[in-house]
């Protein structure tokens, strides 16, 4: 227990420190070599973004921007773990779905957005389906991956046991599958995150990706840095919750099977 | 279901004239077995030898019903062998794969019966017996990677004798084991098995440990087209001690017959 914490207080630590170097960097660079138009400062960055929490902004686009990442992220990973277990077990599935996840996967969401826009029209549907596509392909090929990855031996220690084909689906195949799942959920967070800002840069009214896209006719870089370190700030506290998420509730399917 | 009933019309387990073939008509067809014919009475401790790649695991994998042979018939009594099912139960080598990691000990062993919709409160009672049998009830709420080579594979005798099988496949059970762990497993198997009284067909290369175990040891000849070449009847009451004068003389009756199947090549070295 001791020991546990002063782990935890070391890594605390260095971790404030790391975050410390790169705020100090950013200081100094901001002050002696860029003009404060360009570069603004950490100081007015942060005085910005607390007026923007104070007004109440910041956060009714934070709220916008997450309700869309959540939305098409859910239906994305749904649909993918659907899709993706079918391929895993189903050869002619696998066979059929393959090239065209080939010829999909190096096509970013960002390149889709004037076609959603147009598909969909200027409402969220479109910046749900940007997300979707982001997510669905990234959550079919590791579901796919993980489905397949399932031990013979373990599929035949199930038949013998009496399991029939559906309990073993159920029972064996998904179990097996979800170190790859959930590693292909927290992976694809980090892609919704990406998407939703590309999704909210034309015309949309709101959400961070909107925020950075405006301050740009208004040369506010203050604000645009506001919106920056709020993604990231947002992300990573995201990704640190799923992590913990994951060690509470899916320990006993992670040990000793791939490492999130 | 009172094991005794059961036992009852547990039946003699006969191979005849199965041939498997893989990938028939392929590129890589492969000829595994070829009128393979075998017999084994029920309750009896059947082991078969052979040098690897002979097709012993094959063979294994038809009486499961993992696959079905290419041509000829495997038959417990009248029944015919055509899936899997719980009356012949397997015990893998690499127990690591087989169990359920993401379920605990007496998780992996109450499997069976919660699949067959047997009701919560006996699940875990019969399991709570099977794992008191293999010596496993204190690890019982471990996660298989908790535990030892050993006791993983104790953990699958258990997850099969719960289900009161007629037939246990044994599949090169203890390979992976230190000598010495080996050595309590198959006493333990033994005693086990004298009283369960099921029929043991448990493959392996260690001719040794064959003799030590089986009643009937069978040699088959190296692949393809393999056979089951000849049996040997080990007379030895247990406990077999490796210094026993019938084990000592089986063994190289054994080993010379196996010899004959891999030739030079395992002395030549």
């Amino acid at each position: 227990m001791q020991d546990r914490l002063v782990t935890l207080a070391r890594r605390a630590v260095i971790s404030a420190a790391s975050i410390s170097v790169a705020v100090l960097a950013w200081a100094i660079f901001a002050r002696y070599f860029a003009f404060p138009d360009l570069v603004p400062s950490p100081w007015d960055t942060f005085g910005t973004g607390a007026s923007m929490i104070s007004s109440g902004a910041l956060l009714s686009h934070v709220g916008i921007s997450l309700e869309r990442v959540l939305v098409g992220y859910a239906a994305g990973c749904i649909l993918g773990v659907l899709i993706g277990a079918l391929m895993g077990r189903i050869q002619i599935v696998r066979q059929f779905a393959d090239p065209l996840l080939q010829l999909m996967r190096p096509i970013s969401p960002v390149a889709l957005v004037p076609l959603s826009i147009i598909w969909f029209g200027i409402g969220d549907l479109s910046r749900y389906f940007i997300i979707f596509y982001g997510v669905v392909i990234i959550m079919i090929m590791n579901t796919a991956a993980g489905v397949a990855s399932t031990p013979n031996i373990r599929l035949n220690a199930a038949r013998c046991l009496g399991a029939r084909p559906r309990q073993i689906f159920r029972r064996v195949i998904i179990p097996s599958a979800v170190p790859y799942i959930l590693t292909g959920m927290r992976v694809a967070l980090g892609f919704a995150f990406m998407g939703i800002v590309a999704a909210e840069m034309i015309a949309a009214q709101s959400g961070i990706g909107y925020l950075i896209m405006q301050s740009r006719m208004l040369l506010r870089t203050d604000i645009m840095f506001v919106g920056l370190v709020t993604l990231g700030v947002l992300g990573a506290i995201i990704d640190g919750c799923f992590k913990l998420a994951i060690d509470r509730t899916m320990k006993r399917f992670m040990e000793h099977q791939v490492n999130v | 279901m009172d094991a005794k009933d059961a036992r009852s019309t547990w039946d003699d387990l006969s191979l005849h004239d199965v041939s498997m073939t893989f990938n028939p008509g392929g590129g890589s067809e492969y000829p595994a077995l070829e009128n393979a014919s075998v017999k084994v009475r029920r309750g009896e401790f059947y082991c078969l030898v052979g040098p690897s790649g002979c097709g012993k695991s094959t063979l294994l994998n038809l009486i499961a019903g993992f696959v079905r042979p290419t041509s000829g018939t495997i038959r417990i009594g009248n029944r015919q062998i055509v899936d899997a099912g719980t009356d012949r139960v397997v015990v893998f080598q690499n127990a690591t794969n087989a169990l359920f990691p993401w379920l605990r000990t007496h998780e992996n062993v109450e499997f069976g019966l919660s699949v067959q919709g047997v009701p919560k409160r006996q699940v875990s009672e019969r399991a709570m017996r099977c794992l008191d049998l293999v010596g496993l009830r204190d690890h019982a709420h471990k996660f298989p990677y908790e535990l030892s080579g050993g006791m993983k594979q104790r953990c699958q005798l258990a997850r099969a004798l719960v289900l009161e099988p007629e037939v246990l496949l044994m599949d090169e059970p203890f390979a992976a084991l230190d000598a010495i762990s080996k050595r309590i497993m198959q006493k333990e198997l033994l005693r086990i098995w004298r009283q369960f009284r099921m029929t043991v067909i448990y493959i392996t290369h260690d001719v040794g440990e064959a003799v030590l175990l089986g009643q009937k040891v069978a040699v088959m000849r190296r692949g393809p087209r393999s056979s089951v070449k000849e049996e040997f009847i080990v007379q030895e009451p247990y406990p077999r001690k490796p210094t026993d004068e019938i084990v000592i003389t089986m063994n190289a009756k054994v080993e010379a017959s196996l010899q004959e199947e891999v030739g030079d090549s395992l002395y030549a070295g």
